[in-house]
C-alpha cells in the first residue's frame, strides 16, 4: 500500500525563484500517523502544508496522495473535498455563514439533500461542544469555539486526514489545550492521520513523528515507538466522534 | 442551507450596493420593457384602429415610408368592389396633427357615401350630414380629455370644424380620432383625388383561405398597389419599423449598461471576497462550482432587477400613454413575446456579467488566495 501523501524531490520558488520556500524535499506520510512539522518562521512549513494538500503547485517535484500523482487542480478539490480536511490558524470561516452552515458548505456536493447535510453538521458540531452556538456567526463566538467550528468543518465528509496549520496559534492557553484534546480523541478513536503545522514544541511533542524544517530543508526527523498515539490532555474532550 | 444561500448572504452583506446594481438592471430591462411596448403598442393601436369599422384589407401604396405618406387615387374604389368576394369598400385619408394647437389626434376621413359610416357607434349627436365638409365625429376618449360637446368647435388642421357627434369606439386609436368628410380633408391637405388607403372589408362568412383568394384577385386586378391585411400594413409601414429598430438599439444600448453594473459590482464583490474564495477551495469546491457560485449570484441579482423592470417597464408605459401629448397614439403593449424577450435578457445579463469576475475568482491557487485577507 503506497504512503498516504509522497512528496518527491520538492522545491517550491516564489519571485521567479529570488525566494526558495521549500528544496529538494522528499517526505511520506503514512496513514494512521501523526506527524508534527516544526521549524522557525519563514522555514516553509506552511508552504509544505500548502503542497501536500494541492493549495499550491510546487515549482519542481510530485505530489503523490494514495499513490496518485494529481496535478489538476479540480483533481485536487475533490481529493480534499473527500479525503483531506484542513484547519488554519486563522481558522478560515465563512462570516456571512452561521456556525452550521460553515459545517454544511464543506458538504456541498458531496453529500446530498440539504437535510442530511444540516443533521450531520448539527452533529458535528454538538459532538465538539457547541450545540448551542450552531446559529451564531464566527464574529460572535470566541477563538476557541471558532476553531472547533473549523474542525468539524474539516471532518465534514469524514476525510482520511486531518491537516492543521498552527491550530492553536491564535488561542489562549486554555482553548489551546481543548483543542489539542480534540485532535488527540480524533486520532486515537478514528484513526485519522494527521498532520500539524506549528512552531510550539508542546504542541509538537504530542505526534509520533516529527520533522524540523530550516530553509526549506529537512533537517530533523524522529520517530517515537510504533503504535504511540498522542496522549490526550488533561482537558475533558468532546463525546465520540463518528 | 442550499445553493442559493451563499449567494444571497453575499448580497445582503452588501445591500446599498446590491440594491443599487438591481435598481440599474431594473431600470434598463423597464426601458426595454417600455421602449419596445410602446412602439409596439403604436403599431398595435394602427392596426386594430384600421380594422375596427370591418375592413379585413388594405390596398396602399407600396414602400410607403408612414402611415400617412401611403397615396392612392381614390378613383379606385369600383375595381375593388368589383372582385368577387369583397362586401365593402371606402377610400379613407388619414393625418396626425394637433386638435386645437393641444393634444395630437389622428384625422380620418371617409366619403360621404361610404358604408363605414354606418357604424359608427355615436354616444350622441349624429353623421356628418354631408352637406357641410366642415363636421366631425370625435372618439369620445379625445373629446373627453379636451372637454368637448355635439355642438362646440375644434380645431383641426387649422380649420374649425363642428362637433356633431360623439362615438364610443372599441379602440384606442379610434377613441382618440376625428371622423371627418374625405372632401374637406382632402382640400386642406391638398391631396384632391388621393387617400391614404382603401379599407376593404370581405362577404362573411370567409376562412383564410377565401381571404387569400380575396387578396390575390386584388392585387392583380391592382397590380401596381399593395394589398395586406390591417396587421401586415402596419407592421410593413418603414416608419414603424424605423422606430423599432430605433427601440431595439436603445434597449440593446440598457441592457449593455446593465450588464456592465453587474459585471462592476460583481467584480468589486469578488476582489473583496478572494479569501472566501480560497476557503472554499480548501475545503474542497472546485473551479467549476466557485464559478458557479458567481454566475448564480450574477443570475440573482439579474432576476430581482429583471423582476422589479417589468414592472417599472408597465408602469412608465402607463405613465407615457396617459400624457397629454401621447394620448391616444402611444398605448402600452405588453405581451407574452415582449416579456420572455425581457427574461432571456435577464437571464443573459446576470451571467455573463459574471463571468469575468468568475474567472478572476478561479484564477488563483487557493493558497495565493487565501494569503489575500
Amino acid at each position: 500500500m503506497p504512503p498516504l501523501i509522497e512528496l518527491i524531490h520538492i522545491r517550491r520558488e516564489f519571485d521567479g525563484g529570488r525566494i526558495v520556500a521549500l528544496d529538494d524535499l522528499s517526505l511520506e506520510i503514512e496513514r494512521g500517523n501523526s506527524l508534527s512539522i516544526i521549524g522557525p518562521s519563514g522555514s516553509g512549513k506552511s508552504t509544505l502544508l500548502n503542497l501536500m494538500c494541492g493549495l499550491d503547485r510546487p515549482s519542481h517535484g510530485v505530489v503523490r496522495f494514495d499513490g496518485n500523482d494529481v496535478r489538476t487542480r479540480a483533481g485536487w478539490a475533490h481529493i480534499r473535498a473527500r479525503r483531506v480536511g484542513i484547519v488554519f490558524q486563522s481558522f478560515c470561516l465563512i462570516s456571512t455563514l452561521n456556525a452550521r452552515e460553515n459545517v454544511e458548505v464543506a458538504m456541498m456536493g458531496q453529500i446530498a439533500g440539504s437535510a442530511n447535510r444540516r443533521k450531520r453538521a448539527m452533529d458535528l458540531l454538538e459532538r465538539m461542544g457547541l450545540a448551542n452556538r450552531i446559529g451564531l456567526r464566527p464574529a460572535e463566538l470566541s477563538g476557541g469555539e471558532r476553531q472547533r467550528v473549523a474542525i468539524a468543518r474539516a471532518l465534514a465528509n469524514g476525510p482520511d486526514v486531518l491537516v492543521a496549520d498552527e491550530p492553536t496559534g491564535s488561542l489562549d492557553q486554555k482553548s489551546s489545550r481543548a483543542i489539542m484534546a480534540i485532535l488527540a480523541e480524533l486520532q486515537q478513536t478514528i484513526e485519522l492521520t494527521l498532520v500539524l503545522v506549528t512552531h510550539d514544541q508542546s504542541v509538537a511533542a504530542c505526534c509520533r513523528r516529527q520533522i524540523e524544517l530550516i530553509d526549506g530543508r529537512i533537517v530533523g526527523d524522529a520517530i517515537r515507538q510504533p503504535g504511540y498515539k498522542m496522549p490526550a490532555r488533561e482537558v475533558t474532550a468532546p463525546a465520540r466522534l463518528p | 442551507m442550499n445553493p442559493l444561500t451563499l449567494p444571497l448572504r453575499n448580497l445582503l452583506g452588501q445591500p446599498i450596493r446590491s440594491a443599487l446594481t438591481i435598481l440599474g438592471i431594473a431600470v434598463a430591462i423597464g426601458g426595454f420593457i417600455a421602449l419596445k411596448g410602446l412602439t409596439l403598442g403604436v403599431e398595435d393601436a394602427f392596426s386594430q384602429g384600421l380594422g375596427e369599422p370591418g375592413a379585413d384589407l388594405v390596398v396602399s401604396q407600396r414602400g410607403a415610408f408612414s402611415l400617412i405618406n401611403s397615396s392612392v387615387p381614390d378613383s379606385l374604389g369600383p375595381t375593388i368592389s368589383a372582385v368577387n368576394g369583397v362586401d365593402v369598400v371606402s377610400g379613407a385619408l388619414l393625418n396626425i396633427t394637433a386638435a386645437d394647437n393641444n393634444a395630437n389626434i389622428v384625422i380620418a376621413a371617409w366619403p360621404m357615401n361610404s358604408t363605414f359610416w354606418r357604424g359608427v357607434p355615436l354616444t350622441s349627436g349624429r353623421i356628418p350630414s354631408g352637406d357641410h365638409v366642415w363636421e366631425t365625429v370625435l372618439g369620445e376618449s379625445i373629446a373627453n380629455a379636451l372637454n368637448k360637446h355635439v355642438g362646440d368647435e375644434i380645431e383641426l388642421q387649422y380649420q374649425p370644424y363642428r362637433i356633431v357627434g360623439i362615438a364610443a369606439f372599441a379602440t384606442v386609436l379610434n377613441q382618440n380620432m376625428a371622423l371627418v368628410p374625405l372632401a374637406g380633408l382632402q382640400q386642406l391637405l391638398a391631396r384632391e383625388g388621393t387617400v391614404t388607403l382603401y379599407q376593404v372589408g370581405l362577404k362573411r362568412p370567409f376562412n383564410a383561405e377565401r381571404m387569400a383568394a380575396i387578396r390575390e384577385a386584388i392585387s392583380q386586378a391592382m397590380p401596381d398597389f399593395l394589398v395586406t391585411t390591417t396587421e401586415e400594413f402596419t407592421h410593413d409601414i418603414r416608419l414603424f419599423r424605423i422606430i423599432q429598430a430605433f427601440a431595439w438599439t436603445v434597449s440593446v444600448v440598457v441592457l449593455v449598461m446593465a450588464l456592465l453594473a453587474v459585471a462592476n459590482t460583481l467584480l468589486m464583490a469578488v476582489n473583496e471576497r478572494t479569501h472566501e474564495f480560497g476557503i472554499l477551495a480548501a475545503i474542497g469546491w472546485t473551479p467549476a462550482r466557485t464559478l458557479g457560485l458567481i454566475l448564480l449570484e450574477g443570475l440573482v441579482i439579474s432576476a430581482l432587477g429583471g423582476v422589479f423592470g417589468i414592472g417599472l417597464g408597465i408602469v412608465i408605459m402607463k405613465l407615457v400613454s396617459m400624457t397629454h401629448i401621447a394620448s391616444g397614439l402611444l398605448e402600452p403593449h405588453l405581451t407574452s413575446a415582449l416579456a420572455v424577450q425581457a427574461l432571456v435578457s435577464v437571464f443573459a445579463i446576470g451571467p455573463l456579467g459574471a463571468l469575468y469576475p468568475a474567472w478572476r475568482a478561479i484564477r488563483l491557487t487557493p493558497a495565493e488566495a487565501l494569503r489575500r485577507l
